[in-house]
């Protein structure tokens, strides 16, 4: 008896240690990159460019931050900046427009030919990248939109409002039907009932939607590539990569900074949601 | 929003059967010729479609390997979990131009970190160029991807778990099933679907975004990495022959629905 025990014990003991052995081997997997882009952006040329590095930061300094702000001779990220945030801020509220009606409808009715809407908006995602940059380049072209930031928040609207719209209606889909039956007894409007009832309760949805799309148009890399070219309109993703390519290995301190200024409002942004995501590809993936 | 879809492609398609240049104006009729360039007159063309398979189909492998036991770690009662949770999310969220920039730096063949710790626990005597040898670079590329990419599965499958009622485990655990019993008679039959859509949408994302491996090796060193994708850009941004990127875009739309369907396929006939 006792030895039976005390072998259940051990089993515990081991498991526990694999657990944590798991995680730790995880967290280390997925974390280090990311914390030695942050170290080294704040390390001075000189303790950057050793051969054995380390992690201590003997001296902070941000002589790669002023590089990369820097008009004049350094990386001009400034209006790049401005750019990747007026495309995703905008692009982002355009999406949500669309985004919230389609999937309440979506979400709520039962009309013919909802099958068929579906299997579009699955289509939409399968259908990106090589197919349609060439004709988008081309209806560029023609608009005389090459080079501005329109062309950009209009092509990220077609990819983002697909995906939101599943989104959006699996946010729907969890309010009780029995909740606004009874606003629309009580005297409440259809309308009426939508924005006082049913977009209070899916606000953190929406949220969650929205961050999502500016996420989507900030990280975006491909469509900015071939639809910007000059300061009007490069977004800061377009940006790094010139400047990598342009000087590589000549510049790390400057381009690490870049690159944590340009991933740190996406993570910050990310945090505040991380826990409807979950819901939220899985409702759109799964069940959507 | 249907027109956005649909036009692309018949404007894709019909582009592929000219010879339309980027800067020459130029757009004539010419059939398959560019079809037939591509297939029996490019010398390129076979390895860069075989880089193409190779680099969808190895990362959704080696993501499931992280995300599994990712996901079934996440899912016990673990002190801090919704941060963890929150933390594995950060390459997926991290644009993909930085990615690029920070495995350089950290794989750099001079000061790279990974480098260090390799020579510090004597793997290797001398530093290796991740990038610059033609067979490691697909190592290179396969680690990259599953490190910007498992977070998707991870998730998708800690949601799966959740679904799965605990019923079936106290039943199990009557009958006198082992924890990998479990895990291979229960928690895996349990997960196939979610195994299945993530790995659709791993395939179709990995084959859609040409941007990680562009960003990382541009398809170099030579061809050694090249993928239809950017050879499709290189084509028709690099030497403006837009015909041609048409239909290598076209051609590479039918194979990544033809690989959706036959993974589909062949993951419902195991039923």
């Amino acid at each position: 008896m006792r030895g039976i025990h005390i072998d259940h014990n051990i089993k515990k003991v081991l498991l526990k240690f694999l657990t944590y052995g798991t995680l730790v081997a995880i967290m280390i997997f997925t974390l280090v990159p990311f914390a030695w882009l942050l170290v080294s952006s704040l390390k001075d040329q000189t303790t950057l460019f050793r051969g054995n590095p380390t992690w201590m930061i003997e001296k902070v300094s941000i002589s790669g931050y002023r590089w990369i702000i820097n008009k004049d001779i350094g990386g001009n990220i400034l209006i790049p900046l401005e750019n990747s945030l007026v495309v995703s801020i905008l692009s982002s509220i355009t999406t949500m427009c669309f985004a919230v009606s389609a999937g309440y409808a979506v979400g709520r009715y039962r009309f013919p030919g909802i099958s068929v809407f579906l299997i579009i908006l699955f289509l939409a995602q399968i259908l990106q990248g090589p197919i349609i940059m060439i004709p988008w380049y081309r209806i560029a072209s023609f608009l005389r939109l090459i080079d501005t930031r329109l062309i950009l928040i209009i092509v990220y609207g077609t990819i983002t409002i697909p995906i939101s719209t599943i989104m959006m209606s699996g946010f729907f889909k969890t309010i009780p039907k029995e909740l606004e039956e009874a606003a629309y007894i009580d005297g409440c409007t259809k309308l009426g009932t939508l924005f006082r009832i049913v977009l209070p309760i899916t606000t953190p949805g929406i949220v969650a939607t929205s961050i999502l799309s500016f996420i989507y148009a900030w990280n975006d890399y491909q469509y900015a590539l071939i639809l910007t070219s000059s300061l009007r309109s490069k977004t800061v993703q377009v940006l790094i990569n010139d400047l990598i390519q342009a000087m590589g290995a000549i510049n790390w301190p400057g381009l690490l900074a870049g690159g944590v200024i340009v991933t740190l409002p996406v993570v910050i942004l990310f945090a505040l949601i991380q826990k409807y995501i979950v819901d939220g590809l899985t409702s759109g993936a799964v069940k959507g | 929003m249907g027109f956005s879809q649909v036009y692309p492609i018949f404007e894709t398609v019909r582009l592929s059967l000219t010879n339309t240049h980027l800067v020459r104006r130029s757009s004539d009729f010419i059939g398959i010729q560019n079809y037939i360039t591509l297939l029996f007159e490019d010398v390129h063309f076979w390895s860069i479609l075989r880089n193409s398979i190779l680099f969808v189909f190895a990362p959704i492998f080696t993501q499931f390997l992280v995300a599994v036991p990712a996901a079934l770690v996440l899912n016990q009662r673990i002190i801090f979990r919704g941060l963890w949770r929150g933390l594995i999310m950060v390459p997926w969220v991290m644009p993909v131009v930085i990615v690029g920039l920070m495995l350089k730096w950290i794989l750099d063949s001079n000061y790279g970190l990974v480098n260090y710790y390799l020579r510090v626990i004597g793997i290797i005597t001398k530093n290796i160029n991740w990038f610059g040898d033609q067979k490691l670079v697909y190592l290179t590329i396969i680690l990259a991807s599953t490190w910007k990419g498992f977070a998707y599965p991870t998730v998708m499958i800690l949601a799966g778990l959740k679904g799965i009622s605990v019923e079936l485990y106290e039943s199990a655990k009557i009958d006198g099933a082992s924890g990998i019993q479990n895990f291979f008679y229960i928690t895996l039959p349990m997960l196939r679907p979610i195994l299945l859509v993530s790995g659709v949408v791993t395939l179709i994302t990995g084959w859609t975004k040409f941007e990680m491996i562009y960003v990382l090796t541009s398809g170099g060193p030579g061809f050694a990495t090249m993928t239809l994708p950017i050879y499709m850009y290189i084509n028709s941004f690099g030497s403006f022959r837009l015909g041609l990127g048409a239909a290598i875009a076209a051609i590479s739309t039918t194979i990544v629905m033809l690989l959706a369907f036959f993974y589909w396929k062949y993951l419902m006939s195991k039923d």
